[in-house]
């Protein structure tokens, strides 16, 4: 056999298994895309509609513009607020998150050049994001309602604010490592303080680093479903739990509905996280994979 | 010997600055917590007694209660399943995209972008989706049953046979990404001589593979699979939100059984001492893999830097 036909026979393996790959990907997205246009009586039709004849904007109106159509399917009004959702999720995901970048890359910082932890507590503070938040929540929940923080932001924030420090630590601690210490030496020799050295030396040169560690930070803080879920009732709701109020008591799930609020959840997640996408490995690995 | 000694009360110095927010959120929020956890589970607390300052103290019988309880022990034995074929399951598939996409090629960039985007989509979106399509009379089905030509009527949700197989499904789906851009990342960092060499020496593709680049990967292979271990053991919103541990108790996995136990049962002190034995039961596991990452890590560090 000759090079440039073993050359084709492998593309065409490649290409082949890649594209199926790709169907299972893009199938429950198109569906969930193609749900959020399709009139009720479609969501469940047999055989199943995979695109609808008379496509319609009322699933998104329903959602974001005041519940003010009815259809068919009638289910409680009252209870769903997506503003509001999406007004906590915003807050909460950013303030959480900006926090956790902050000081976590101030640890970092300390752990990089002086070693404030040494490895086996960083190793250790991995614990704090392993171990399953469901033997937690519980008791926090109980906690909360005590000091009366259940059902606020501060106490949702608090929260996310630890269970996502080790990342933050971690990923930052990665890319402070790759800053060389001349340039830290040379800020000390012209005069600069430590506080100097780090947020106009060090911090500025890997910006980009902590922009991504901060947008990573924000995907997960963004999706969390089982914390937001407990330690939330009316005015703490996030829009993961929001979703779960698509639902009638006896009509079962409002799925048009669903789907419309899914795609305005998910879709901006997915831009941040291709636009960081360089970086992900590195977040998922918790920085141990720097490529 | 004076610089090291500036460099000694600098450092402590620093210590004391950032490490003062992260201990004090600690003994602030967790601290009470687990404060809470470990008094619920010697005193019998449910939703129904008055507060839980007066819970009554039960000594060891929670904990007696809650190690003869089957259906937790289900429960752990059904959640080592579930995280360990989703992890094999997310790293086969991952690795095996990887394989066929890491040296360059026309669509590189296009495929990479599509295939990272499930890690992306927001887990109970994930969810509520996967009922939509496993739905007995919907498209999965539908595009099966084209396929297969005749009637295919698998009922993915309501048979309690394949009910955790289907959640299986559900985090692979999710998260092969996660195993398919740290194989990415390791295959790219893969030193080329060694592969050079064997080629031209006459090395088959499949002896290359053994025996030069899967020993090289070790390391990073390790770390995809005990980081996607540890957040399996976790999953909560995909088992959740469909399944609510039915159809019987067959998707009823630890965090899914916990949360049964307090929000359905209001029985606060069993699920409280289940939480602290699973916790006792995580925490050996998690000291294993750390010990097993902090030996990979600084393997992975050495030829990295190089």
């Amino acid at each position: 056999m000759t090079k440039s036909k073993q050359n084709l026979i492998d593309n065409i393996i490649r290409y082949t298994l890649l594209t199926f790959w790709l169907l299972i990907v893009l199938f429950p997205l198109f569906w969930i895309f193609s749900t959020s246009f399709k009139p009720d009586k479609d969501w469940l039709a047999w055989p199943p509609v995979y695109w609808s004849e008379e496509p319609t904007m009322s699933n998104y109106r329903n959602v974001w513009g005041g519940a003010m159509e009815y259809s068919e399917t009638q289910y409680a009004q009252s209870v769903q607020k997506p503003f509001t959702a999406l007004r906590n999720s915003t807050i909460i995901s950013f303030i959480s998150t900006f926090l956790s970048v902050s000081f976590g890359a101030f640890i970092a910082y300390g752990v990089s050049r002086y070693k404030v932890l040494s490895e086996a507590r960083m190793f250790q503070l991995l614990m704090l994001r392993m171990v399953p938040p469901i033997i937690i929540v519980g008791p926090l929940s109980l906690y909360y309602t005590t000091i009366g923080m259940i059902d606020s932001l501060t106490g949702l924030i608090a929260i996310y604010f630890i269970t996502t420090l080790p990342y933050a630590v971690w990923m930052s601690k990665s890319f402070i490592d790759e800053v060389p210490i001349e340039l830290e030496q040379a800020a000390e020799i012209m005069g600069a303080g430590r506080w100097t050295i780090i947020t106009e030396v060090v911090f500025p040169v890997i910006r980009s680093g902590l922009l991504a560690t901060f947008l990573f930070i924000l995907i997960l803080t963004w999706s969390e479903y089982l914390v937001a879920f407990i330690l939330s009732k009316t005015d703490a709701v996030t829009l993961p739990v929001e979703l779960a109020k698509y639902e009638g008591s006896s009509e079962g799930r409002v799925y048009g509905r669903q789907a419309a609020l899914s795609v305005g959840i998910t879709f901006p997640l997915i831009i941040v996280g291709i636009l960081i996408r360089k970086h992900l490995a590195r977040g998922f690995s918790f920085g141990m994979i720097r490529k | 010997m004076a610089r090291s000694l500036i460099m000694q009360q600098r450092r402590k110095r620093y210590q004391k600055m950032v490490l003062l927010p992260l201990i004090g959120s600690m003994l602030l929020i967790l601290g009470p917590a687990l404060f809470l956890q470990l008094y619920l589970s010697f005193n019998f607390y449910s939703i129904y007694s008055s507060g839980w300052w007066e819970a009554e103290w039960y000594a060891l019988d929670i904990f007696i209660d809650v190690l003869k309880d089957t259906r937790f022990h289900a429960s752990i034995f059904r959640s080592l399943l579930f995280a360990t074929i989703s992890t094999i399951g997310c790293f086969f598939i991952g690795f095996g995209l990887a394989l066929l996409m890491y040296r360059n090629f026309r669509l590189q960039w296009f495929y990479y972008i599509i295939f990272i985007i499930p890690m992306l989509t927001v887990p109970i979106v994930i969810a509520y989706t996967a009922e939509m399509i496993l739905y007995q009379k919907g498209p999965l089905n539908g595009i099966l049953s084209m396929i297969f030509d005749r009637e295919m009527m698998i009922m993915w949700i309501t048979n309690p046979d394949i009910a955790l197989f289907t959640v299986m499904l559900m985090e692979i789906w999710n998260w092969t990404p996660f195993s398919f851009i740290i194989m990415m990342a390791g295959l790219a960092s893969l030193p080329k001589e060694p592969v050079e060499a064997a080629q031209i020496l006459g090395a088959s593709r499949l002896k290359i593979f053994f025996e030069i680049q899967l020993p090289l990967l070790r390391p990073i292979i390790i770390l995809a699979l005990v980081l996607r271990f540890l957040e399996s053991m976790a999953e909560f919103p995909k088992t959740w939100a469909i399944f609510q541990g039915g159809p019987g108790t067959s998707t009823e996995t630890i965090p899914v059984y916990i949360y049964l136990n307090t929000w359905y049962y209001f029985d606060w002190s069993k699920a409280a001492a289940m939480s602290y034995i699973v916790m006792f039961l995580m925490v050996v596991i998690i000291l294993g893999a750390i010990k097993i990452l902090q030996k990979e890590n600084k393997r992975i560090n050495q030829y990295q830097s190089n």
